[in-house]
């Protein structure tokens, strides 16, 4: 898209202000959105703390996620436990690389990526780091679009668990880690939704690449 | 400026609050933010009776979707099945009940009031829009929408089938069955209907 002259006027300079629920825009003076009443912040200056705790929490989180085992399996009365990465590890020893990638993208690389991309964009704002905003933005979306599919180990053992119940013959059951890495989606996912993103354009507005489109 | 936004020829970034002035798009276009690359708004082309007709089919696949079962396994003779359900249910029974809630919240709860959600949307937009009350349930779909679209993860969902069976079938055999097509048709005709959806387009049916 062609961008104009006055490209980099924002909402805030001239007293407008877009609702967060439904993206209308108000006057910035009004309480609340004109169209469905929610209540309008012109920056949630604390979303920043509220991510950070979030995002703290969620890291502390992938560590038992990770260590502890994640399924227990009974096979003809053997009992072997898998943590997420034996459990890939696996899956590759009997030559099913399709599925050791797929679950190694959902289950190790997408939630430490996450929890990478979200510590250097929060650290950006908080400590007004020179790093191009633009990469920062689609860094972000990417995060947001692929955070979702972590899911995906979550409902294979959930089907797992159900389908495969033979006693001591044949049997799955979900391990501690499983509670673990539900709550690392489940923070990681509220981390990025929570920041207000406008504060990352406020922020560096003065550094660079507010005069690459014009 | 001000009052430049009262007829909605300007808008602004959600992401990066850059006040953008609308222009006109081709059919299938969607306009992006062009200092931090946020969609912005796109052509709506959602045609009301074509999502009714979706909706209902999306709702008539999502009962025997959950009902029937979506996996089934044999080993040494016995028979193992298992219903979305079940999956969410036998997590939880074994004390899992975060993973229990987070499954049935993604694949079973979320999808349903999402699909009955914009079945009353379309309702009211048809035939009450001159109510009061009917309005305001408008309202507050149109707002929980956002929420509900995130929290549906029928896709995701959709591959789980395929991992299952293919992490399965090391040991024993694996086959799908008729809630696994009827999953799936769920799935398909979700995301037809959410092509369709446009928010936008919704929320002007309430400012008339
Ligand atoms: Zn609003
Ligand atoms: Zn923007």
């Amino acid at each position: 898209m062609k961008s104009n002259p006055n490209d980099s006027t924002l909402g805030k300079q001239v007293g407008l202000t877009c609702c967060p629920t439904c993206n209308k825009v108000t006057c910035a003076k009004s309480a609340c959105c004109s169209r469905c009443d929610t209540k309008l912040i012109i920056r949630d200056y604390a979303s920043l703390q509220k991510s950070w705790a979030l995002l703290i929490t969620a890291a502390i989180l992938l560590i038992p996620a990770n260590l502890y085992p994640i399924t227990t399996l009974t096979n003809q009365g053997k009992v072997t436990q898998d943590t997420i990465f034996s459990g890939i590890a696996h899956l590759v020893k009997t030559d099913m690389i399709p599925i050791a990638i797929i679950l190694f993208t959902a289950s190790i690389l997408v939630p430490l990526l996450k929890i990478i991309g979200l510590t250097i964009y929060l650290t950006a704002i908080s400590f007004k780091l020179p790093i191009s905003k633009k990469n920062l933005m689609i860094g972000f979306h990417i995060i947001e679009w692929i955070g979702r599919w972590s899911m995906l180990d979550l409902f294979v053992i959930s089907l797992t668990v159900a389908v495969v119940n033979m006693g001591q013959l044949l049997d799955a059951k979900p391990a501690p880690a499983a509670t673990a890495f539900a709550l690392v989606i489940l923070l990681t996912q509220l981390a990025a939704k929570v920041i207000d993103t406008r504060l990352l354009w406020d922020r560096l507005e003065s550094k660079n690449d507010s005069s690459t489109n014009t | 400026m001000a009052s430049d936004a009262l007829d909605n020829s300007v808008t602004l970034c959600r992401s990066c609050d850059l006040v953008i002035r609308k222009r006109a798009l081709p059919s299938g276009v969607r306009a992006l933010c062009p200092r931090c690359h946020t969609q912005l708004y796109d052509t709506p082309y959602c045609s009301i009776n074509g999502m009714l007709a979706l909706c209902i089919t999306a709702i008539i696949f999502f009962f025997p979707a959950n009902t029937y079962p979506v996996l089934e396994l044999e080993f040494l003779g016995s028979m193992r099945t298992t219903t979305v359900l079940e999956g969410a249910i036998a997590v939880y029974q074994q004390g899992y009940w975060v993973v229990a809630v987070a499954v049935m919240t993604a694949a079973v709860i979320a999808p349903g009031i999402l699909l009955v959600s914009i079945l009353v949307q379309i309702v009211i937009i048809k035939y009450g829009l001159q109510h009061s009350l009917l309005r305001s349930i408008l309202k507050q779909a149109l707002k929980l929408q956002g929420l509900l679209t995130q929290l549906t993860m029928l896709e995701i969902y959709v591959i789980s089938f395929l991992v299952a069976a293919f992490n399965l079938a090391d040991f024993a055999t694996v086959s799908f069955s008729f809630g696994t097509f009827c999953f799936t048709m769920l799935f398909i005709m979700h995301l037809f209907l959410l092509r369709e959806y446009d928010i936008e387009h919704m929320w002007s049916f309430l400012e008339k």
